[in-house]
């Protein structure tokens, strides 16, 4: 479903993705694991459009998308959940819902699409008329997650979902993307949080200074010695 | 006293909703596509011009030529905007610094087109209803500052119903507030900032028009505008539009007041007095959190 080939990408003059191949299969969970300023973050920012990378090929359903503004990638079905949630604070719960189905094909089965993401989150609904600037930062986060579902993603990007949330609310937030995934959603999941990350996905990156290092089943990474002592402290 | 009072506060109310209608959408601009307009008075100063001549030479009422005006000073901000501020944009780091020497120089090429071809000479809009009177009890109300504040009140109504319940209004606000979840969102932010930018250059036309009906204007009058504009924004809070008609709300009425307390060389005085006194206590704008 998404191919990325020997990408390579920059700020200025710093370059920060160095010849990274990753690929996602329909269906699959796939998490992308690394410290801090590994390149975890850039990676997704370039498959979504907001960097345009130095060389190297994104392929989404067989066509090319590298370069291609947002906008046009969002129409494609490749959706991103953005680190720190870039919600729009001094709107309602709703309005963010309903601009994430702002194009057209999403915007024409709209009700249908919030009816789904209440029932995922049911405190969305209870609060869908408070501004998502004042609520928690787990609400915030399932905020995130429904505005992304409502442009009815083919392929659901997440870059640190569970960052700074109470534990229950993490629990929360992986048993629904465990759900979307039960009903054939792709999902590509970016953390720091290699236990969950693990337990999650089908498949596992690991990256470090900018190149991927390892890949593989996500029951093979958690046997790998390297990534046990790294990554698991064990 | 009293009555001399309340006849200052009135007028001053209906003049300060014909500055909030010149300001809005340079607040607008400012907010949602950080573009500082300098020449948006010039805009309103040849939307002025466009009015009175369509009076004077073809019989036609500024308020019948202004619905032809507003697509085409729509058009006006959408070409300026696609050809002049993106590239500039694409260019530079501080778009609101760039934006303001560019319109600086925009705004004195038109101020000086204007001269050419209209000469510098000032010019009073006499239409049928110029010297119209209300009495409203012992208050008497001029007809053109009626017509003000309608057209302000209906643009400014407007826009805020079109921020407030369409799409593509909401992408606009969408766009100011977050514009990297916009574009996650889908949100074409090109295509969002050059429409919100366009309607920003309609209600210039607008302000222009209630302006002309109030006052003498001549080319080089934009810049007295500019500094009232300013006022409003900054009292209001950059980008709001609500804030824009309260700010130009109580600027009328800090007019109005200081004509009756203050002499008249005096009146920029106060009001530049009270506005720094506002600005103390809530340097973040009227409306803004």
């Amino acid at each position: 479903m998404l191919q990325v080939e020997h990408l390579n990408v920059a700020y200025d003059t710093l370059q920060v993705l160095w010849d990274v191949s990753l690929e996602v299969h329909e269906g699959e969970i796939v998490a992308l694991i690394g410290s801090n300023g590994a390149g975890k973050t850039t990676l997704l920012r370039t498959i979504s459009g907001l960097m345009k990378p130095l060389f190297g090929s994104i392929r989404f359903m067989g066509e090319d998308i590298a370069g291609l503004p947002p906008h046009e990638i969002c129409r494609r079905g490749v959706i991103q959940v953005p680190e720190g949630r870039a919600l729009f604070p001094q709107m309602r719960v709703i309005e963010n819902l309903e601009l994430g189905a702002y194009l057209p094909a999403a915007r024409a089965q709209r009700h249908e699409t919030i009816e789904r993401v209440y029932r995922l989150f049911p405190r969305l609904k209870e609060r869908q008329r408070q501004n998502a600037g004042a609520m928690s930062g787990g609400e915030q986060q399932m905020v995130a997650i429904g505005r992304a579902l409502m442009a009815r993603p083919k392929l659901l990007m997440l870059d640190e979902p569970s960052l700074g949330l109470a534990p229950v609310l993490v629990e929360t937030i992986m048993e629904v993307l465990t759900h979307l995934n039960g009903e054939g959603m792709t999902i590509l999941l970016v953390s720091q949080e290699v236990h969950q990350a693990l337990a999650l996905a089908h498949r596992v990156y690991v990256i470090e200074n900018g190149r991927i290092v390892r890949s593989g089943p996500s029951h093979a990474l958690r046997d790998d010695d390297a990534v046990r002592s790294a990554y698991l402290g064990l | 006293m009293f009555y001399e009072l309340a006849q200052s506060l009135t007028s001053g109310l209906l003049i300060g909703s014909a500055l909030a209608v010149l300001s809005v959408g340079f607040s607008m601009a400012w907010g949602i596509t950080h573009v500082l307009n300098v020449a948006h008075c010039a805009f309103a100063v040849l939307a002025a011009y466009l009015g009175y001549w369509s009076l004077a030479w073809w019989g036609i009422d500024p308020l019948l030529a202004l619905p032809l005006m507003l697509p085409l000073f729509f058009l006006l901000g959408v070409v300026m905007h696609a050809l002049l501020i993106r590239t500039t944009a694409r260019r530079t780091h501080d778009l609101g610094l760039a934006t303001m020497v560019l319109t600086f120089g925009l705004g004195v090429v038109m101020e000086n087109g204007m001269q050419l071809a209209w000469t510098p000479d000032p010019r009073v809009l006499k239409t049928a209803y110029s010297s119209l009177t209300f009495s409203v009890g012992p208050i008497i109300v001029q007809a053109p500052h009626l017509i003000a504040f309608g057209l302000a009140t209906l643009t400014i109504g407007a826009l805020y119903l079109f921020t407030e319940r369409t799409f593509m209004g909401k992408a606009v606000r969408a766009v100011w507030q977050q514009p990297m979840g916009a574009a996650l969102s889908g949100i074409n932010l090109d295509q969002v900032t050059t429409i919100a930018y366009g309607l920003a250059v309609a209600t210039a036309a607008v302000g222009g028009v209630a302006m002309s009906l109030l006052y003498t204007f001549d080319p080089a009058t934009h810049l007295s505008w500019l500094v009232y504009v300013f006022l409003v924004v900054i009292l209001g809070g950059v980008g709001s539009i609500l804030g824009s008609a309260l700010a130009g709300l109580i600027i009328g009425l800090i007019i109005g007041a200081s004509s009756v307390f203050v002499p008249l060389a005096w009146n920029n005085l106060a009001l530049f007095g009270l506005l720094i006194i506002l600005l103390l206590l809530r340097p973040q704008g009227l409306l803004q959190r």
